[in-house]
C-alpha cells in the first residue's frame, strides 16, 4: 500500500512540474484526476510526462504501450490512478 | 506556377481549346470541357484551397460548382460562383450550439466530437443536397473533402468518378498507429457511413483511389516515396481572394528595421485564445520585434507600441513583410507561412494541430510551444530562437522550394484533367 501511495505521490508531482502549479490552483490532483477532462493536457505535455516516467521508472513502464492498449473512451476517462495502479502492476511484475 | 492558360478566340463561341495537347477539338461531344463538382464542410480552411483550384480549372475552361453550407460558402467564393446547398439547418443550429463545448475539448475528446457529433451527421446532412448536385450539374468528377462523408458516397452511388480534397496532411502520416483502437474505431465509423447506404464493398473515403490531392510534400511531412501514383502531394494552392482589403492595411506601420511577427489563431477564438494572445503579447513587448496579431476587438484593448491588432488582416500579402508565424496549427496557415520561408512557432490545440505542429519540428522550421498554458517566457524564448537561428528559416526555405517545385493548383488541374 505505501509504494502505491509513494507512486501516486511522484506521478502527482511530475504532473505538477508538467502542467505548472500556477495551472493547479483550483485542482486537486488525486487518483481520480482525468488526464484529458480534468487536466486537459495537450500533446506535448503528454509527451514531458511520458518522458518523466521513463527517466524514473525505465523500461519497466511504457506509457505509449499502455495507452496502446485502451479504446477512445479508455483513453478519454483514463486517471492518474489509473496510470498508478499501471506502474504499480508493472513495478510489482518487475519485483518478481 | 506553371498553367496553360489558352484562351480561344471568340470566334468559337465559348467553346475552349481541347485541353489534351493543344489542338481544337471540332466534335461538340469532347470539347475537353469538364465539370467538376466540390464537396465541402462548413469549415473555412477546407474551403479555400479548393477557392484556389477552382480559378485555375475555370481559366482553363472548365466548369466548377460547389456543394455545402452556403452562407459559410458565399463570403469565400468569387462572386456568382454555384453553389448547392447541401446541409440541414437543424444540424446547423445544433452545431452553433455545440461550438462552446468544442472549444472546450482537447485530444481524444475532440476526436471522438469530430466524428460522432460532426462528420457522420454532417454527411447525413448533405447526403440530399449532394445527390440533387449531381443530378442538376452532371460533374465529370467530384472532388469531396476528406470530412464530407457525402461526396464520395454520393460519388459512389451514381457511379461518377471522385478525387480526395486533404486540405491537411494529417491523414497520410497514420496519427493514430500507436492507438490501434482508436484508429479501428474511426474505420468503423467510416464503414457503417457506407452501411447505412447500402454499400457493402467498403472503402476509406478519405482515400479515393482514382485521385487524392494532398496539400503539401514530403519537405514538410516526412517521406511519401510509399504512397501509390494516384496520391499527388501538390503543396498548397494560393490563389484565394484576400479576406481582407490589402487597402485597408497601414503597411507604412512597418518599419522595416525590426524583424515583423504574425501571430494568428486562425478562426479559432474562445477564452483560451484570449488568454494566448495576451501572453504572446507579454512576450512579445521585450523582444526587438514589431508584431501583426489577427485578434478579436478587445482582446488587447491597450497593446504596446510594437503591436498592431487587427481582426482580419490580408494574409498572404502581409505575409511578404513578417520573419516568422506564431499560430495555433491550422494547416493552411502553416504552410502559408512555409510558402513565403517563414519560421513558424506552433501552439497547437486541438485535432490535426499537434500532428502538423511535430511535422513543423520535423522539418527542423520552427518550434512547438504550449497552448492554453503557454507562459510568456517560453513564448519569447521560442520566438526568439526561431528568428535568431539560421537553421530555421533555412529549413523554412527547402520547404518553400518544395512547395514551389510541386506546381499547386496548376499541378492538380493536370491530374484532374488527366483523370476524365
Amino acid at each position: 500500500m505505501t509504494e502505491g501511495q509513494d507512486v501516486l505521490g511522484e506521478v502527482v508531482a511530475m504532473l505538477v512540474e508538467v502542467v505548472g502549479e500556477d495551472f493547479l490552483l483550483d485542482v486537486e490532483v488525486g487518483p481520480d484526476t482525468t488526464f484529458n477532462r480534468d487536466l486537459a493536457l495537450e500533446s506535448i505535455e503528454f509527451v514531458a510526462l511520458a518522458e518523466k516516467l521513463q527517466g524514473r521508472y525505465g523500461d519497466r513502464v511504457d506509457l505509449p504501450a499502455f495507452i496502446a492498449g485502451m479504446d477512445l473512451d479508455e483513453i478519454m476517462n483514463m486517471t492518474v490512478g489509473d496510470l498508478v495502479a499501471h506502474i504499480g502492476s508493472r513495478l510489482g511484475a518487475a519485483a518478481v | 506556377m506553371r498553367g496553360r492558360r489558352v484562351k480561344v478566340p471568340s470566334l468559337l463561341g465559348d467553346m475552349p481549346a481541347s485541353l489534351g495537347g493543344g489542338a481544337l477539338s471540332l466534335r461538340g461531344e469532347d470539347t475537353g470541357r469538364r465539370r467538376f463538382l466540390f464537396v465541402v464542410p462548413p469549415l473555412v480552411g477546407h474551403i479555400n484551397p479548393t477557392v484556389a483550384l477552382a480559378a485555375e480549372l475555370t481559366s482553363r475552361g472548365h466548369r466548377v460548382a460547389w456543394a455545402g453550407h452556403r452562407e459559410t460558402l458565399e463570403p469565400l467564393l468569387r462572386p456568382g460562383s454555384r453553389i448547392y446547398p447541401a446541409e440541414d439547418p437543424e444540424l446547423t443550429a445544433k452545431l452553433q450550439d455545440a461550438r462552446r463545448e468544442w472549444l472546450g475539448l482537447r485530444g481524444p475528446a475532440a476526436l471522438k466530437f469530430l466524428w460522432e457529433e460532426f462528420i457522420v451527421p454532417l454527411g447525413h446532412a448533405m447526403m440530399p443536397g449532394v445527390e440533387a448536385a449531381i443530378d442538376r450539374f452532371r460533374p465529370d468528377a467530384i472532388i469531396c473533402d476528406q470530412q464530407a462523408l457525402a461526396g464520395p458516397v454520393a460519388a459512389r452511388l451514381n457511379d461518377v468518378p471522385w478525387v480526395t480534397s486533404a486540405t491537411t496532411s494529417a491523414e497520410f502520416t497514420r496519427p493514430l498507429a500507436a492507438m490501434p483502437l482508436v484508429e479501428e474505431w474511426v474505420r468503423e465509423q467510416i464503414g457503417d457511413f457506407q452501411l447505412d447506404y447500402e454499400i457493402e464493398d467498403l472503402l476509406d473515403l478519405r482515400f479515393s483511389d482514382h485521385l487524392v490531392l494532398v496539400f503539401s510534400t514530403a519537405a514538410l511531412m516526412g517521406d511519401t516515396s510509399f504512397f501509390p501514383d494516384h496520391f499527388a502531394f501538390i503543396g498548397p494552392a494560393l490563389g484565394r481572394p484576400a479576406a481582407g482589403a490589402a487597402a485597408d492595411f497601414p503597411w507604412e506601420w512597418l518599419d522595416g528595421k525590426r524583424p515583423a511577427v504574425l501571430v494568428s489563431l486562425g478562426t479559432v477564438n474562445g477564452e483560451a485564445g484570449e488568454r494566448f494572445f495576451r501572453v504572446a503579447a507579454e512576450a512579445v513587448a521585450d523582444l526587438d520585434v514589431q508584431a501583426v496579431f489577427v485578434a478579436p476587438e478587445g482582446v488587447l484593448p491597450d497593446p504596446p507600441d510594437n503591436i498592431l491588432v487587427r481582426p482580419h488582416v490580408p494574409q498572404l500579402k502581409v505575409l511578404e513583410r513578417m520573419s516568422a508565424v506564431v499560430t495555433h496549427g491550422g494547416h493552411n496557415t502553416v504552410c502559408e507561412s512555409l510558402a513565403h520561408g517563414l519560421p513558424l512557432v506552433v501552439a497547437p490545440i486541438r485535432d490535426d494541430q499537434p500532428i502538423i505542429a511535430r511535422q513543423v519540428e520535423g522539418a527542423g522550421a520552427g518550434l512547438t510551444v504550449r497552448f492554453a498554458r503557454a507562459s510568456a517566457g517560453e513564448l519569447a524564448e521560442a520566438l526568439f530562437e526561431v528568428l535568431t537561428e539560421d537553421s530555421f528559416t533555412e529549413a523554412a526555405e527547402r520547404v518553400r522550394a518544395s512547395f514551389a517545385a510541386a506546381g499547386g493548383a496548376a499541378e492538380a488541374a493536370d491530374r484532374l484533367e488527366k483523370l476524365t
